[in-house]
């Protein structure tokens, strides 16, 4: 004779992380089960905690830079440039047109490799594991021109505030033109295996639903607004380093699920490619480094500046005191942010969609932790 | 909405981490403390000073006139506006700019610590409008101690930019500024990593 | 009526199989077999440190000015010196380099008047002690030298 509680069904709380490899990182999230029904959710973040902003407090502007690479690392020249455009902002300099070219290239190469690691790794966290291998063949090509441009591949350091260091290399303009090329069709290649996959469309449609006010009120950005409905782009909303001069379109879906969310990822890859295409061609020529001093020392003052990153809106909140150090730098994280919607999103939906939830806010705890 | 109080997913503070507030609902830097004998600070000289130009606008005469003494400066400096405001009327202005401006979007909440001033924290509330694609900062001066209430009402995505992220039995505040970037919490350390210190 | 067709004959599987069919082709191939063959980094790469020495007399290039001290955001770099009374120069004595601490920016070489600190292409620098990261100005002239496996 069984036990009578044997029978009882109770709430289970379950443990996912920080170990957990569908996580993305160290990542932990408490999940309370009814069964396979997610009651409720609780993260638990800081485990990669350095203290980014303290250490910002405790260098010079130009030595706080390569620390910026570090949050969101596989976006890293996107968050150099979110700094250094913060930066330039309180000094009042703008890079040159060369500059603002190169960097429109090489941060748009770095959506695509931020992008291509989203796909590969939710892809394998939904169970298809053949695309994580073509993506990161792909992310490969672009990290091989970020080496040869800047001398690193992930925590690049490729900007300096008020231009740019490095002059491009011999062959760069003919590297992203191959690129391009090569890339498009492969665009077209992890659609032939996804987009039409009834697995993939089974695992994705209808799971975790965020609707545009929802959005809002969370203050969700990046592609997961844009799913929603949203057409909003930071790149097109308050242009910077010279993103009007571009011709691209803000990919947008409706449902605001996570089958939308992939397929927006999927065309900005490709609007990505458009504006390396028409950037490449445009190079200007002239000097990259703006008209700033050896030592930085921006007056009195504050500026908040934000750009469209990979994964949404990415802001520096930056204090002076007019000293050589920064007073205060504060990091808006997009991915800290997003993270937060995550319990409206899976909740009263299943386990397995937690997974799917996760990978599709495309989180990268570095930058969350900070 | 119903669960405004305890919104998605945060009814236990996520630990260890960047910014803000123990629990919900207080703002970073202020979370109460042994308050340590204040020595009376002369008072400040201020060397340099933000050149601010005053912010001339519809918006900027709507809020006055609908706060009046609520609303100390209405500035603007790089091109970039910002209100500084009583203490009291800073949850009121945020819910007038989301409900008749459209600042439907609260891009961040942050605290800079200025020890030699008397209202020693700003804290500092961005928006950001996506009808009229505009932004806008909103400070106020808090002494140490003082307890802000909470945008959570207004801004549901306030709920995590207002915490702390730190372990709830660690002391200190490691974002002030008389906070050493090599001071920690050795105790805490000590007890919980079993490592001698992390340094 | 199409799309019960796809649905019955599994054509959006057979779509990606294809894919995957396709893919094996060997040049498609992207393993590097690397203690065998190193692999080429750019030429820009920013690896192992070297403090330069001028070809012609065997003397170092650094003139102990410290600004790469300075730029260093992890202060990991310690330069010291004694003045020479013969040439009014400073003469560099020992440099010490941590490269545990550090994170390859390149700030030191960005900051060295006289490209006597030179973040160089070698990356293999695995020591098995910790002491053993810290570089000191002999095995910064000299460099790395790691293990090299024939094939």
């Amino acid at each position: 004779m069984p036990d009578s509680t044997f029978l009882d069904s109770t709430e289970l709380v379950l443990n996912m992380g920080p170990q957990h490899p569908s996580t993305h990182g160290v990542l932990r999230v408490i999940l309370k089960l009814d069964g396979e029904k997610v009651l409720g959710t609780e993260c638990v973040i800081g485990y990669l905690h350095r203290g980014v902003e303290k250490i910002a407090e405790n260098r010079t502007y130009a030595q706080f830079n390569p620390y910026v690479d570090r949050m969101d690392y596989v976006a890293a020249i996107s968050n150099g440039l979110g700094y250094c455009l913060a930066v330039e902002k309180m000094l009042n300099v703008e890079a040159p047109p060369r500059a603002q070219a190169i960097r429109v290239i090489l941060t748009e190469l770095n959506r695509i490799a931020s992008h291509l690691l989203w796909l590969g790794t939710h892809a394998l966290d939904i169970g298809a594991i053949t695309p994580v291998f073509y993506c990161l063949r792909e992310r490969e090509e672009a990290l091989k021109i970020f080496e040869k441009y800047c001398g690193a591949r992930l925590t690049t350091h490729a900007f300096r505030i008020g231009g740019l260091l490095y002059e491009t290399y011999d062959g760069f303009e003919q590297d992203i033109r191959d690129f391009c090329a090569m890339f498009v069709p492969h665009v077209d290649e992890y659609e032939e295996l996804l987009t039409n996959n009834r697995i993939w469309i089974g695992r994705l449609k209808d799971v975790g639903i965020l609707n545009a006010d929802e959005c809002k009120e969370f203050g969700v950005t990046g592609p997961v607004l844009r799913a929603a409905g949203v057409k909003w782009d930071l790149r097109k909303a308050q242009p910077y380093s010279g993103y009007e001069k571009y011709d691209f379109e803000i990919p947008t879906r409706q449902n605001g699920d996570t089958y939308d969310r992939y397929i927006v990822r999927m065309q900005e890859m490709r609007q990505s490619v458009r504006i390396m295409q028409q950037a490449v061609e445009a190079i200007p020529e002239g000097p990259i480094m703006g008209k700033v001093g050896k030592v930085i020392k921006p007056p009195v003052g504050e500026a908040y500046v934000s750009i469209e990153a990979p994964k949404g809106e990415l802001g520096y909140y930056v204090v002076s005191d007019g000293s050589t150090q920064p007073y205060r730098v504060r990091v808006r994280p997009p991915c800290f942010v997003n993270l937060q919607a995550l319990d409206r999103m899976i909740r009263g939906g299943l386990v397995a969609d937690v997974v799917a939830v996760i990978g599709t806010l495309d989180i990268v705890l570095g930058e969350i932790d900070r | 909405m119903a669960d405004e109080q305890k919104p998605g997913g945060s009814e236990a503070a996520p630990p260890p981490g960047g910014e803000a507030a123990k629990e919900p609902g207080k703002t970073a830097v202020e979370a109460p403390k042994p308050a340590p004998p204040k020595p009376a600070l002369p008072p400040p000289k201020p060397p340099a000073i933000m050149v601010a130009t005053p912010w001339e606008s519809e918006l900027a005469r709507e809020l006055k006139e609908s706060f009046g003494e609520g609303i100390g400066e209405t500035s603007t400096y790089l091109g970039q506006n910002f209100i500084v405001a009583k203490p009291g009327s800073a949850i009121p202005i945020l819910e007038y700019l989301k409900l008749e401006s459209d600042f439907d979007y609260l891009v961040d909440i942050t605290a800079v610590d200025w020890p030699k001033r008397a209202d020693r924290f700003d804290v500092v509330y961005i928006l950001y409008s996506f009808s009229r694609n505009e932004r806008v900062r909103v400070k106020i001066h808090i002494p140490d101690g003082y307890q802000p209430e909470t945008a959570v009402g207004v801004h549901l995505t306030a709920d995590w930019l207002e915490r702390e992220v730190m372990p709830d039995e660690w002391q200190g505040y490691p974002l002030r500024k008389d906070h050493g970037i090599l001071q920690q919490d050795e105790r805490w350390v000590q007890e919980n990593l079993g490592i001698e210190s992390g340094q | 009526m199409r799309g019960l067709l796809n649905k019955i004959f599994l054509v959006d599987l057979f779509q990606g199989l294809w894919v995957t069919f396709r893919n094996q082709h060997p040049k498609y191939i992207y393993t590097e077999r690397y203690p065998e063959e190193r692999p080429k980094v750019a030429e820009r790469y920013r690896g192992a440190p070297r403090l330069n020495i001028n070809p012609d007399n065997g003397e170092t290039l650094c003139i102990s000015c410290n600004l790469c001290a300075l730029a260093c955001p992890e202060t990991l770099i310690v330069v010291t010196s004694e003045r020479n009374e013969v040439t009014k120069r400073k003469d560099l004595t020992t440099f010490t380099y941590d490269t545990s601490r550090c994170m390859f920016c390149g700030l030191c070489e960005d900051a060295c008047p006289v490209d006597a600190l030179e973040l160089t292409q070698d990356f293999e620098m695995a020591t098995y002690t910790r002491e053993g990261q810290i570089w000191d100005r002999q095995m910064l002239e000299e460099g790395p030298k790691p293990t090299q496996y024939k094939c």
